[in-house]
């Protein structure tokens, strides 16, 4: 058989290098190709990471049995020897690049597979990589030099087997920076600055956010099909709102990017929430943020050490107490009150009555209030027990007004009662009292030193909101713009805004970090808009475009001027789905021979195609399964005639 | 809990001990027909205070704890059921003049020992209690006066502590009438322990139902007209306590179709917007799929609500339209002129301190535009307040949606799961209902002879309790305690009030007793209304309510599902195993089954029957610790009371040391009076 000359580029002997001329028959298997070209190039390492990738076609040649002839492969063809695996910028959800080595070889959905299996990231399929938005490059400013985490080095053999090693993956392990890599994984980040939320891209309508939808990477071609190049930029995303299995003990960085994902989401307000909403979860970020700064990680190596410190120093504190009288000790932990003068108002109709002082004695879940100090061994003028109440904060730091408002449930109705403190340390305490006798607690109850904390850290944020910006924030102060969406940035102002998060928080105050997440994801889960991607689509009869809402369990039909939702249809009564890729439509019948049609306006109708059998994918999993991932059901699924 | 029930089985084991070890003799004594009574009793608490002497103080305290929990329970269940008296069928509550709300149980119930204020009331009627519980012993204490009194003021300084620890152990108890279908009432005890769950379990129990899932708690405010069906996992003192004194407010025992209907209906609450049609069609694996999808994800999801409602506006009669919108974290209204999205929408109410109350026959009440109405407000606003909430929707359907759109959004997943907890339980108790349901006919004779002692009883403590719950009553009642319990002693029976509060109780074991033993069961009756005076008046609606429901034993019953009637056993057992373990012998002294009817002695009988060897009384020694665990105090209470009757039996042979015995006793009922008295007005 006669011998041709086939050229080849080998990468690794850099840019401008002339590529490599080898001697081949027709006859010859792709492997007999690599073996020649590596014995041409006369380096000695490990290529068992390369392969030929066909420019002309666009696609790799992984299967080396095959023959050139077989391949169709001809002397005109340029092909390229190259690692498989390369070097990608990874944006992940919480905003941080990673740089590591993915396989630009295999379908994404594999890609994704590998990348998440090396950053502890379980149930992989919910995940997947979608291209940046353009940024707009004007500014060449300090943003251009942006931190990125380097993991090209941990080696991809090593990732294979992800045993736990100091509570973090052992490839993780290795050195000091990629355990600082980990960290930056699983330990949700501080609140972002507010400028920095206003900077980013916000979608404003529906349409903008079915624009984000058509940057999804199809799941069954490869990088390199899809014109991806070594050190590209992409983002690694949740993208099927279906979370199976969630397990804080093991999914650290799943729950963190989640969380993330989650937070940004509601702070660039890709989903809609309430004002009420919103200031939930900026008390919760708040609260995620502080627990997660304070809390000694599980992952550092010296939680043990940790956990015993805080121990002695709880066996300290009893010691301590013990060197009073025992029955000192008893009066102080069964009876503990706070015992005051403050000024009381109960708004009343038509009297103008203005704040009176008496002296005040909280106990148990109650207050009283008496003449004066001397008399307070007698009845007290009146007893107010707080169980049950609602507190709300009206404050004002500069202005020194520290105005406790409660409304007490009455059988006849709700009492307004509001207290006045005179300073912030005097509030601090009362105001924790009172929350905790709303809730039933008394002072003896274990949360209200950390109750009182929490308040004068809000009044300190009050104070540096209202006091110059320039001045750099200490650790403790936490601009509440940066917990909202730029939307009430504009409505309010930050002192404004601390009081309407101060009383969200109350009541989410006590979780723990992971009791926190899990709270956010629960509520932002919860909202009527979650899960949802839109595409804009013309249905087969219809003279406009919609929009196609997919969901996790339906799809909906909204209308794009109004955004009223049409009509919705289950997967459930989904009989089958096909998509005519000539004419780039997808029809879908459903039980009672209900059939509509399609075509995509905004993404390809492949990204719809994968959404769809994706979720039908997600909804065949089981805990009973196992965590073995069915990747071929995956790819029938939502492979469409490629993966065929 | 653990700790107590521990102890109690302690205690338990301990009497037994005694009790097998005189097992023997006890069967003559008993024989002594009128006096058998006295003298047991006397003897009763001769071993009573001698096992006390042997108990440690952490025994001392499950007794007191016992005890108070009786008396408590007594004066309460005597506070009902004069509610009761003046009017017979549905809410006697309100009938008793000021202090009603005792009637109601709520409020005075509380902890009885801890509160002095309230028990202005209750503190009469629990020294009459107790006293009651002595009268039986007078006669033995004359005879026995010797007791030492360094003894009794240990035992009192002992006491003194077990109250001062009862008190930190504070647990509210509250006796509740609920109401039935038919306009009859049972009457139950309930610790603030207890969920609307347990409390379910013991009615079913009690009223042999069928046990379905449907079937609810509810309260109504006839003030308000509202209607609420309490969640099954919602503790039943809390919203009760709310209720003020003066309230008419009643719990109803009934089927509610909504109460669960979103779990066998899902597609009607998350489908809604689909036609009827498709709806009625739809497969269960269909309906499975929506359960799964909104209740067991991470997150619950709330049916997607969005309409126009009629809201009332404040204190006006006019009703204005709105569009309402049902989310996670509330209600919300778009306000005029804006979108419906969210960022717009303005919050109309959030659900942590407000619960969801269906409104009735608000047409004419509010001129609502229709009676399909709800309203949103504070569990304890029991009064018109600006504070409520008005709404009122289209239809019956959409207000149903609403309802439990709004239920579903305030407690999430523990709806979920009490569902499942009753489906379970329906599908267990469909088995023994049917078993027990003999029993519960007998019940309803012995039930009425007891009611009208009650009732006297009732009367005579009514007066007394209910006008003075205030201070007043207190100066009377602070001297009344000590005298009390010596009068009883030496007055013997002619003391009537006291002893009619006995009887009360006891009947209700009786009656359940009766069912096992038909014969023995005349006598007592007859013995009790001897010592009563006044039994004749109501007997009907007593029957219906007091007697059983007072044992809440019943949840223990279940423990024994060997025996054939499970829970009734548990009461019933008492009674019989007297007369069961002495077989023949028994039934020819009628004396004793009117023992046991007074006071819970008779279960401590049927331990010492198993010491002699009788089948019957082993089955009743295990039930004690299982009640336990179930009905946490209040079976033990019950059961603890048995105990001491035990020990009368076996004492027999002793009757001049019985009677001395019983004068101990006294001095020790009279200490711990005066224990109880101090602690009150200390407090």
């Amino acid at each position: 058989m006669a011998v041709w000359d086939l050229s080849v580029i080998v990468e690794d002997l850099g840019v401008d290098a002339p590529p490599l001329t080898i001697g081949v028959t027709s006859d010859l298997h792709i492997g007999g190709v690599i073996l020649k070209l590596v014995e041409k190039t006369q380096i000695k390492r490990d290529w068992s990471d390369h392969a030929l990738w066909w420019e002309q076609k666009q696609q790799w040649l992984l299967r080396t049995a095959w023959t050139l002839e077989k391949c169709g492969i001809h002397a005109d063809a340029r092909l390229v020897f190259m690692p498989q695996h390369k070097p990608l910028r990874l944006g992940l959800p919480n905003g941080i690049t990673l740089r590591l080595r993915a396989s630009f070889s295999s379908p994404v959905f594999h890609t994704v597979l590998e990348i998440c299996k090396m950053l502890n990231i379980r149930h992989p399929e919910e995940l997947s990589l979608l291209r940046p938005l353009e940024e707009k490059k004007k500014k060449k400013d300090k943003d251009s030099v942006e931190e990125i985490y380097d993991l090209t080095e941990v080696p991809l053999t090593s990732v294979s087997q992800p045993c736990l090693y100091n509570g973090m993956p052992a490839h993780f392990a290795d050195s000091p920076k990629t355990e600082a890599v980990y960290k930056m994984l699983s330990v949700t980040l501080q609140p972002p600055a507010p400028e920095a939320i206003a900077k980013l891209y916000r979608p404003a309508s529906v349409v903008d956010k079915a624009h984000i939808n058509s940057r999804w990477l199809d799941s069954s071609r490869s990088l390199m099909q899809q014109g991806i190049r070594d050190n590209d930029r992409l983002w690694l995303r949740f993208k099927y709102f279906a979370f199976h299995d969630m397990e804080p003990k093991y999914d650290a960085v799943r729950l963190t990017q989640l969380y993330e994902q989650a937070r940004w989401s509601i702070l660039l307000e890709d989903i809609d929430c309430t004002e009420e909403e919103m200031m939930l979860f900026g008390a919760l970020q708040y609260h995620i943020s502080k627990v997660s700064q304070s809390e000694p990680q599980m992952l550092t190596s010296s939680a043990a050490m940790d956990d015993l410190e805080s121990a002695l120093q709880c066996l300290e504190v009893k010691m301590e107490g013990e060197s009073s009288s025992a029955s000192e000790m008893l009066e102080n932990m069964t009876a503990p009150v706070l015992n005051d003068y403050l000024k009381i108002f109960r708004p009343k109709r038509l009297t103008l009555k203005g704040y009176k002082q008496y002296w005040f004695k909280f106990q148990d879940t109650s207050i009283s209030y008496f003449k004066s100090k001397e008399e307070s061994i007698g009845e007290p003028i009146q007893q107010i027990n707080l169980k049950g109440c609602e507190v709300a904060p009206d404050v004002n730091v500069a202005a020194q007004k520290f105005l406790i408002r409660l409304l007490i449930p009455a059988p006849e109705g709700m009492n307004e009662v509001y207290l006045r403190c005179e300073n912030e340390q005097q509030y601090a305490q009362w105001m924790a009292a009172c929350r905790l006798a709303s809730k039933g607690k008394t002072l003896a109850d274990s949360s209200f030193q950390s109750e009182i904390e929490s308040i004068r850290t809000f009044l300190a944020m009050q104070k540096t909101n209202s006091g110059s910006q320039g001045n750099a924030p200490t650790d403790d102060s936490i601009n509440t713009h940066s917990l909202v969406s730029p939307r009430y940035h504009k409505k309010y102002k930050a002192k404004q805004l601390t009081p309407r998060i101060l009383e969200a928080y109350q009541n989410v105050a006590q979780l723990s970090l992971t009791d926190a997440l899990m709270r956010f994801l629960q509520i932002w889960q919860a909202l009527p808009d979650f899960g949802i991607s839109y595409v804009v689509v013309r249905f087969k009869g219809s003279r406009k475009d919609e929009v196609l809402g997919i969901a996790p369990n339906r799809l909906i039909r909204i209308d794009l001027g109004v955004g009223d939702v049409v009509k919705t249809w289950r997967y459930n009564n989904m009989r089958q789905w096909n998509v005519n890729w000539d004419i780039r439509q997808v029809a879908i019948e459903f039980d009672g021979n209900v059939n509509i049609a399609f075509s995509c306006v905004t993404a390809d109708c492949k990204i719809v195609h994968e959404f769809i059998g994706g979720y039908i994918f997600m909804s065949t999993r089981s805990r009973e399964k196992g965590n073995t991932l069915n990747e071929e059901l995956f790819h029938k699924l939502t492979g469409g005639h490629e993966a065929l | 809990m653990d700790d107590i029930d521990a102890m109690f089985s302690d205690l338990l084991g301990e009497m037994d001990l005694l009790t097998q070890s005189l097992g023997v003799e006890t069967v003559p004594p008993a024989s002594p027909s009128t006096s058998t009574k006295e003298l047991n009793f006397s003897i009763g608490f001769t071993d009573l205070n001698e096992s006390l002497n042997e108990l440690e103080d952490n025994d001392l305290d499950a007794l007191m704890a016992d005890l108070v929990a009786d008396l408590s329970a007594t004066e309460e269940k005597l506070a009902a059921e004069m509610g009761t008296q003046k009017e017979p069928s549905p809410p006697p509550q309100h009938l008793p003049p000021p202090p009603l709300g005792l009637s109601t149980l709520p409020a005075p119930t509380l902890d009885s020992p801890t509160s002095p204020e309230r028990s202005g009331g209750s503190r009469l009627s629990s020294p009459a209690s107790s006293a009651a519980s002595l009268s039986p012993p007078p006669p033995p204490q004359k005879s026995k006066p010797s007791k030492e009194d360094i003894e009794a003021q240990i035992k009192a300084d002992k006491i003194k502590l077990a109250l001062e620890k009862l008190k930190e152990a504070k647990v509210k108890k509250l006796v509740v009438k609920v109401l039935m279908n038919d306009g009859s009432s049972k009457t139950l005890m309930v610790d603030e322990r207890q969920t609307v769950r347990e409390v379910l379990d013991n009615l079913f129990e009690k009223t042999h139902c069928d046990c379905n899932v449907d079937w609810s708690l509810c309260e109504t405010n006839p003030e308000l007209q509202l209607e609420r069906g309490f969640e099954d996992h919602e503790n039943l003192v809390e919203p009760l306590s709310a209720w003020t004194r003066d309230s008419e407010n009643k719990v109803l025992f009934q089927e509610r179709q909504d109460k669960y209907e979103v779990f066998k209906n899902p597609q009607n609450y998350y489908l809604w917007k689909k036609n009827k049609k498709a709806l009625q069609e739809i497969k269960d694996r269909d309906k499975e799929l929506l359960i799964q999808e909104n209740f067991c994800g991470t997150s619950i999801i709330v049916p997607d609500l969005e309409g126009a409602l009629y809201l009332k506006e404040d204190g006006k009669k006019s009703w204005k339209q709105r569009l309402f919108q049902l989310r996670a974290s509330g209600i919300y209204y778009v306000p005029k002129g804006k979108s419906k999205s969210s960022r717009d929408l303005v919050c109309f109410v959030q659900f942590d301190n407000v619960n969801v109350y269906y409104g009735k026959d608000f047409k004419s009440k509010y001129k609502a535009p229709t009676d399909f109405c709800f309203v949103l407000k504070h569990p304890q606003i029991q009064k018109e307040s600006q504070y409520i909430k008005y709404l009122c929707c289209d239809d019956a359907s959409s207000l149903n949606l609403w309802v439990t759109g709004i239920r579903i959004a305030k407690y999430g997943v523990a709806m979920y799961e009490n569902y499942k907890t009753a489906m379970k339980k329906a599908a267990v108790t469909s088995v023994w209902t049917n078993r027990s349901t003999p029993s519960s006919s007998n019940q309803s004779t012995p039930s009425p002879t007891i009611k009208g002692k009650a009732l006297g009883q009732a009367n005579g403590h009514a007066t007394k309790p209910e006008p003075g719950p205030v201070s007043k009553d207190f100066g009377n009642a602070s001297p009344a305690p000590p005298p009390p319990p010596p009068p009883p002693l030496n007055e013997i029976l002619p003391p009537p009030p006291p002893d009619p509060v006995l009887p009360p109780p006891p009947p209700s074991l009786p009656a359940k007793k009766t069912s096992p033993l038909p014969t023995n069961f005349p006598p007592p009756p007859p013995a009790m209304d001897s010592l009563p005076p006044p039994p004749l008046p109501p007997p009907v609606e007593d029957t219906s309510e007091a007697p059983p429901d007072f044992l809440p034993p019943p949840p223990p019953a279940a423990g024994f599902g060997s025996l054939p009637p499970p829970p009734p056993m548990m009461n019933s057992l008492p009674p019989p195993p007297p007369p069961a373990c002495f077989g023949g012998v028994d039934q020819s002294l009628p004396p004793p089954p009117p023992d046991p009817g007074f006071l819970p002695p008779p279960p401590p009988q049927m331990l010492q029957g198993g010491g002699a060897g009788a089948p019957p009384p082993p089955p009743p020694p295990p039930p004690p610790p299982v009640a336990a665990p179930r009905a946490a105090i209040q079976p033990a209470g019950s059961v603890k009371k048995m105990p001491p009757p035990p020990p009368k039996r076996t004492t027999p042979s002793l009757h001049g040391g019985g009677g001395g015995g019983g004068g101990g006793g006294g001095d020790f009922m009279s200490e711990l009076m005066k224990a109880m008295q101090k602690k009150r007005s200390d407090q």
